[in-house]
């Protein structure tokens, strides 16, 4: 009996187990040719209208007196609901949970640019000259999303129209070496840095000019199922960004106004940024039915 | 003495060259004509386009009632006129995904004159505004209001009484339209035949 009992249990978990594995694969994509890029769509939730596929390749952000030129891909992903009034569309995280790809960009000058060795406290010092022995010099700078992506939002309309925000982005600057610890951050998802990009102009305040974008060419392809944006440029340069805070770990409190007085001003005005890519958008219909064509 | 007459001889070809070239310059800007003689007053150009669409790469649209009305005019002895009137129906995409709820003509009339490229009379219509929406439930253009703007340049055949506008006369004549900020296409074959007070005369650009 309870052998019995046993084998039946067994039996009743191999079933939920096949089951579980035949959901998974149902919800993988199988998708084909172009559609493949939007394979971290969330394009099953049928809330879900446009797939995005957007990655930047060059640009920069400037960040008070400090300049990162873009020199590693950047991808943006997920996908975006049916606009409201105002035409902005609700934003769904990729389902790798990738939704902005986290690509180290270099920061020129490296550890020196931003913690110079001379006018530090002894302390610090100390720790940088035993980093340089290390070679243990080069800071890095990467883009991370400050929110959930439900923080994005897009206009496709003021995207082709070069008018108003196309793109709205809840993002922090990640600093990283093995001097700065592993927690130091220029915005929070407190104090996030929100940039409200356009393809249009910009009006920053002074010291900042105008500086305009671009929506690039447009290409359609798939028989209009897929809109391709290449040399897309979005700009903003009326930005303002919290000090960089929790760098040099515990002694955070000596290595964070070093920083913030290398950044310089970082108040509205001060702060660019330019990210110049193509912008991949699908329709998430068509991208269901080639997932459904291609088991 | 020899030398000096070639001299003059040379700068008064030159000069003649010259003044060829600035008559041309000057005869640059062409009027309308009837029967050969020059518009007097207004007249009522009335058409349907032969042939048209308009291509954004990758989605061409036509349709195929491409109907017009421009108002003509010489003013100082070049021709003028304005596109008061441009219905646009049954428009399709050359796409089975995408198709066309609406389309209409915006912020009519459009100003137009004719001009001389490299001896071709030329029609430039300034200020062109399309408005295009498009349906369909996997078009990614779906529910997107899509606006062609700009201004296109069309070359005139007299003998054929015709418009010609496609990128060649476009780029000769220094226009551009624009969707999706991109350059596109607009290919179109236009009559110019007069519905008001010059029915059935022959119609030309010089």
């Amino acid at each position: 009996m309870q052998k019995h009992r046993t084998r039946v249990v067994c039996s009743a978990l191999l079933v939920v187990a096949l089951a579980a594995l035949g959901l998974a694969g149902s919800a993988q994509a199988k998708l084909t040719g172009l559609y493949t890029q939007f394979s971290q769509c969330p394009y099953l939730n049928l809330e879900v209208k446009k797939c995005l596929y957007s990655v930047t390749t060059s640009g920069e952000v400037v960040l008070g007196s400090k300049k990162v030129p873009i020199e590693k891909p950047v991808t943006l992903q997920g996908g975006t609901g049916a606009p409201g009034e105002d035409t902005f569309a609700k934003f769904f995280d990729a389902s790798n949970g990738i939704t902005l790809s986290k690509a180290p960009q270099n920061v020129p000058g490296g550890l020196l640019g931003i913690v110079p060795d001379a006018s530090s406290p002894f302390l610090v010092k100390a720790l940088i000259k035993f980093f340089l022995e290390n070679s243990l010099t080069g800071v890095n700078s990467t883009l991370e999303l400050a929110k959930s992506p439900s923080g994005i939002r897009v206009s496709e309309l003021n995207l082709a129209g070069e008018e108003g925000t196309a793109l709205e982005m809840p993002v922090k600057v990640h600093l990283e070496n093995p001097f700065l610890g592993k927690n130091c951050f220029v915005g929070s998802s407190t104090s996030p840095i929100t940039w409200k990009l356009t393809t249009g102009e910009t009006n920053p305040p002074a010291p900042n000019t105008k500086i305009k974008g671009a929506p690039g060419e447009a290409e359609l392809f798939e028989g209009g199922r897929i809109l391709t944006l290449k040399n897309n440029k979005l700009v903003d340069n009326a930005w303002s960004a919290p000090k960089a805070a929790g760098c040099g770990g515990i002694l955070s409190f000596l290595v964070d106004p070093i920083i913030n007085s290398q950044l310089g001003t970082t108040t509205a005005g001060h702060n660019t940024a330019i990210l110049i890519g193509t912008v991949n958008n699908g329709n998430a219909a068509a991208i269901r039915k080639n997932n459904t064509e291609n088991p | 003495m020899r030398n000096t007459k070639t001299a003059i001889g040379a700068t008064l070809a030159a000069l003649a060259v010259l003044c060829a070239m600035f008559a041309t310059s000057a005869s640059a800007a062409p009027a309308w004509k009837f029967e050969s003689k020059s518009l007097e007053g207004t007249e009522t150009i009335l058409g349907a386009a032969l042939d048209s669409s308009l291509t954004i790469p990758g989605l061409t649209t036509k349709c195929a009632n491409f109907l017009y009305k421009v108002n003509i005019k010489n003013e100082a002895g070049t021709g003028k006129g304005e596109v008061t009137e441009l219905p646009l129906y049954n428009c399709t995409t050359n796409t089975d995904a995408c198709t066309v709820d609406k389309i209409g003509a915006e912020k009519l009339p459009w100003a137009s004159k004719l001009t001389t490229v490299s001896t071709t009379p030329y029609i430039i219509i300034e200020g062109v505004k399309v408005a295009i929406l498009y349906g369909g439930e996997e078009c990614v253009l779906g529910e997107t209001l899509v606006t062609v703007t700009g201004s296109a340049g069309g070359s005139i055949d007299n003998s054929k009484e015709t418009a010609t506008f496609n990128s060649s006369t476009l780029s000769a004549s220094g226009t551009e339209l624009k969707a999706l900020s991109s350059k596109i296409e607009w290919n179109g074959l236009f009559p110019t035949e007069a519905f008001q007070w010059h029915r059935e005369q022959a119609l030309s650009v010089s």
